[in-house]
């Protein structure tokens, strides 16, 4: 059906060649009338409650403001906590900013912050987020293997005094203050008036944030959140956000032709056309901190020699798959992270993430070759089919293996089959950090810790030693984690595909629109024309 | 009369569980653990997934959490979904407009294929007749969801003459589109029906008989024959209102209309499979029950088919 509805878009771009000068005036406000914006969104909006949302980051974001922030530089600031240190990295103080408060008026506190990470983390309720939280103490006890908890409070946290707590981690961790930043919304703070029902607080988020929503908000329905007057921080040069939700990606993208809404997330079949539908600059592309891999099933002994691995990577042209499939958007990998994340040893894969066919196939060679049929498999339904199947077709012309790509039905499938190592072949892989550090990626994919745990296959233990060396370094300047990528180099474990970027379109009502670190458009510094 | 109903009431019954019970095993049954695959690529901690896991009973053998399933049901509970929405508030909120877009439709088709089939039928042989014949079968044997992204991008984007996605502008203008569309896959058939119906019909004994005394063709065709065609049309419009049903999932996913289909749509996307044995088993409903009334109707219709 994918491949059928590709067609008619390309039959339609003329129609929508026509219209892109004629966008309705709904949109478009009046002279003096107050600065709104309507985002489109697909994804399921579960449920509100920061330590329990996980696709409605833009609206949680706009809502709550976080300890901290990295920009699109990687540069931290502080929003709501004045200071966050520590002197061994085990033990941080966070001190908050005097004055800020709730959108129901009441103070944010020390202990709002303390009494909202204690119920993300309670093992009981459940939190998605919860694990964003595992780094400090007392983690494990409200999380026990069986049975209730003993204690719902975690041991790692004292209030000091109304605007002041301290954290103490299982470890020493320099990135703590970074893992504090906007993405990583389970360490949002939640009022009193949250925790008495919390299913309630999760139709209509009272947050800290510069928006406030102003409705309870039911299933299908849109989302609407306005200015709150009284927030302690910088000004929003918006007045009033409405999401609206689609059924799917495709469906908000027509409507964004239509011009009934301002900000929409670029499908990824519509990648290589939107240069045809949109004006240049009603499209944006931030680099996210995400990236994509080839993982080979180390229960395989086919891919036990480095030579295979390396010579697989070697025979994918990244490039033209970038040019074909992604119109350029996504920027091939030379490193096991985005070269987003600061410190990034860009370059790290060297020659083999550069594509070369004879050196491929001489690599390979010299392995022995490869035996048998090379199925790679990926989840279905994703969208992903293109760039499987191209990838099958580089490894069956240059190597001459006979690659196929194969689907599963869809995720559930796909991460039970990885996870009882049943796949016979290379698969997808891919890890969206929710702060730019190198750690997050690394840690997550190669490491035993709770994170992607097997996305990246084999786990090295000299990998998890070289993140725990620069984890307790107190440089936050990310550099520490080049060693941990050398190893990467050397032990060639994944394939590093591509970094991810996140698109977006805009309709003429919007100048301007800028992301932070984490890719994700900020609603509260969008530029509107005729500003 | 009597007698067939509760006969057919208890087949009804007797297809509902069994109906049911299929959907509910094909939702739960199938590879991959709902659960695990809340977070997609992001796995959630092994705590949360048990916690979830037994929330939802998920750690019970399947027969028992269908039996559980329909116990809520006979209490009108439809369960909830893995994140915590109750499935039957989101249904209701829907079914308004699912049920305002379906009639629309409905009623578009009834007018156009009946009128389309009069048109055929009374002029049998003739280019018309062929013509109509020729061009609902093309429109029928397009794909529903190319037709629906045409029209968007003709009718909505190009002549702005209606909107694409949504329904905040109310019946009918955010209907019909959408409404039409669905309406094009019923036409074909029902218009075929309706011809042939009338063709043969006009063909009678009875006609000839009509004819014979003087009677004027306007009279003939609008007080006898019409009622006598009419029956297996009637019968097949109505079956039409479950397929029709059908074509609201897809043709609610592209208008973005927030129906029951669309819920249905999404369901399955995220894999939420309490929403989609809610849904299903509604729709398998309302087709049973609409079954059962056209048998019922079509015997008052024509006295020929008696249930005694």
């Amino acid at each position: 059906m994918r491949g059928l509805l590709k067609g008619v878009g390309a039959t339609s771009v003329a129609f929508a060649l026509v219209l892109t000068g004629c966008s309705s005036t709904e949109a478009d406000g009046g002279e003096g009338s107050p600065a709104e914006l309507v985002i489109g969104s697909s994804d399921p909006v579960p449920n509100l409650v920061p330590g329990r949302q996980s696709n409605a980051f833009g609206l949680t974001m706009s809502v709550f403001s976080p300890l901290t922030f990295l920009d699109a530089e990687g540069e931290l600031s502080y929003v709501a906590a004045e200071s966050v240190e520590s002197d061994d990295q085990i033990t941080w103080t966070i001190t908050l900013r005097d004055g800020w408060t709730f959108h129901d008026g009441t103070p944010v506190t020390a202990q709002d912050y303390v009494d909202s990470w204690n119920t993300v983390a309670y093992g009981p309720n459940a939190f998605e987020n919860s694990g964003q939280l595992a780094v400090i103490a007392g983690y494990a006890d409200l999380n026990p293997a069986e049975g209730e908890p003993a204690t719902d409070e975690l041991s790692g946290l004292a209030v000091i005094d109304d605007l002041t707590f301290s954290v103490t981690l299982n470890r020493a961790d320099s990135q703590f203050p970074v893992q504090l930043s906007q993405a990583q919304t389970a360490f949002y703070p939640m009022p009193q008036s949250a925790f008495q029902d919390l299913d309630a607080y999760g139709k209509q988020p009272i947050g800290n944030g510069p928006f406030a929503v102003t409705t309870r908000w039911t299933e299908g329905e849109p989302i609407v959140a306005e200015r709150y007057q009284d927030y302690a921080g910088d000004e929003p040069t918006v007045d009033k956000i409405t999401w609206v939700p689609y059924s799917d990606r495709l469906t908000a993208y027509t409507d964004a032709l239509a011009g009934n809404v301002d900000i929409v997330r670029l499908p990824a079949n519509r990648m290589t056309q939107v240069a045809d539908d949109f004006e240049d600059d009603h499209i944006y592309s931030f680099s996210g901190p995400a990236i994509s891999y080839l993982s080979f099933p180390y229960w395989d002994a086919r891919f036990d020699d480095v030579r295979v691995r390396q010579a697989i990577s070697m025979a994918i042209d990244r490039d033209a798959i970038n040019e074909a499939l992604f119109g350029d958007l996504n920027a091939p990998a030379t490193a096991w992270t985005p070269s987003i994340m600061p410190g990034n040893p860009d370059g790290i894969c060297g020659e083999y993430c550069e594509y070369d066919p004879e050196a491929a196939a001489a690599l390979l060679a010299q392995a022995g070759g490869f035996e048998g049929e090379l199925t790679i498999h990926f989840p279905g339904g994703a969208g992903q089919d293109d760039l499987f199947n191209a990838i099958a077709n580089y490894l069956r012309q240059n190597l001459g293996v006979d690659a196929i790509a194969r689907p599963s039905v869809g995720w559930a499938e796909f991460s039970e089959d990885r996870n009882n190592k049943v796949l016979d072949g290379p698969f997808f892989a891919r890890w969206g950090a929710l702060y730019p550090s190198q750690q997050s990626t690394l840690r997550a994919v190669f490491t035993s810790a709770a994170g992607c745990t097997n996305c990246g296959g084999v786990i090295i233990p000299e990998v998890e030693q070289a993140l725990n060396d620069a984890d307790a370094s107190d440089s936050e300047d990310g550099e520490a984690y080049a060693a941990a990528q050398q190893h990467l180099a050397e032990g060639f474990p994944v394939v590093p595909l591509f970094e991810e970027s996140y698109n977006f379109v805009t309709s003429d009502k919007v100048a301007e629109l800028t992301a932070s670190a984490v890719g994700e458009p900020l609603l509260t510094d969008v530029i509107l024309a005729g500003d | 009369m009597t007698r067939y109903v509760s006969r057919r009431l208890l087949e009804l019954v007797i297809v509902f569980f069994g109906v049911t019970f299929v959907i509910y095993c094909a939702v739960f049954l199938l590879p991959g653990d709902p659960i695990a695959a809340l977070g997609g690529d992001r796995p959630l901690p092994e705590s949360v997934q048990k916690q979830l896991r037994s929330r939802y009973g998920l750690d019970l053998p399947i027969w028992q959490q269908y039996l559980d399933y329909l116990g809520g049901l006979a209490r009108g509970d439809f369960g909830t979904t893995f994140t915590g929405q109750s499935v039957g508030e989101q249904m209701a909120s829907r079914w308004p407009t699912t049920i305002k877009l379906a009639l629309t439709a409905w009623s578009l088709t009834v007018l156009i294929s009946v009128a389309l089939g009069l048109a055929a039928g009374l002029r049998h042989g003739s280019a018309l007749d062929r013509s109509v014949l020729l061009g609902t079968i093309v429109a029928e044997s397009v794909p529903i969801f190319v037709l629906g992204i045409m029209a968007q991008y003709i009718v909505g984007i190009t002549l702005g003459w209606a909107p694409i996605a949504g329904v905040d502008d109310g019946w009918p203008r955010a209907y019909l589109l959408p409404a039409l569309i669905i309406a094009v896959y019923g036409l074909a058939g029902v218009s075929r029906l309706m011809r042939g119906s009338l063709v043969d019909t006009m063909r009678s004994d009875f006609v000839r008989t009509l004819r014979a005394k003087g009677m004027s063709q306007g009279d003939v065709v609008g007080l006898h024959v019409m009622r006598n065609a009419a029956a297996p049309v009637v019968n097949l419009l109505a079956i039409q209102l479950g397929s029709l049903l059908g074509g609201t999932v897809v043709i609610e996913a592209i208008f973005n209309i927030n129906g029951v289909g669309q819920l249905l749509y999404k369901a399955i996307q995220d894999q939420e499979g309490t929403l989609v044995v809610g849904v299903a088993t509604t729709l398998v409903f309302i087709f049973l029950v609409t079954n059962l009334l056209v048998d019922i109707l079509s015997s008052v219709l024509d006295p020929r088919i008696r249930h005694d």
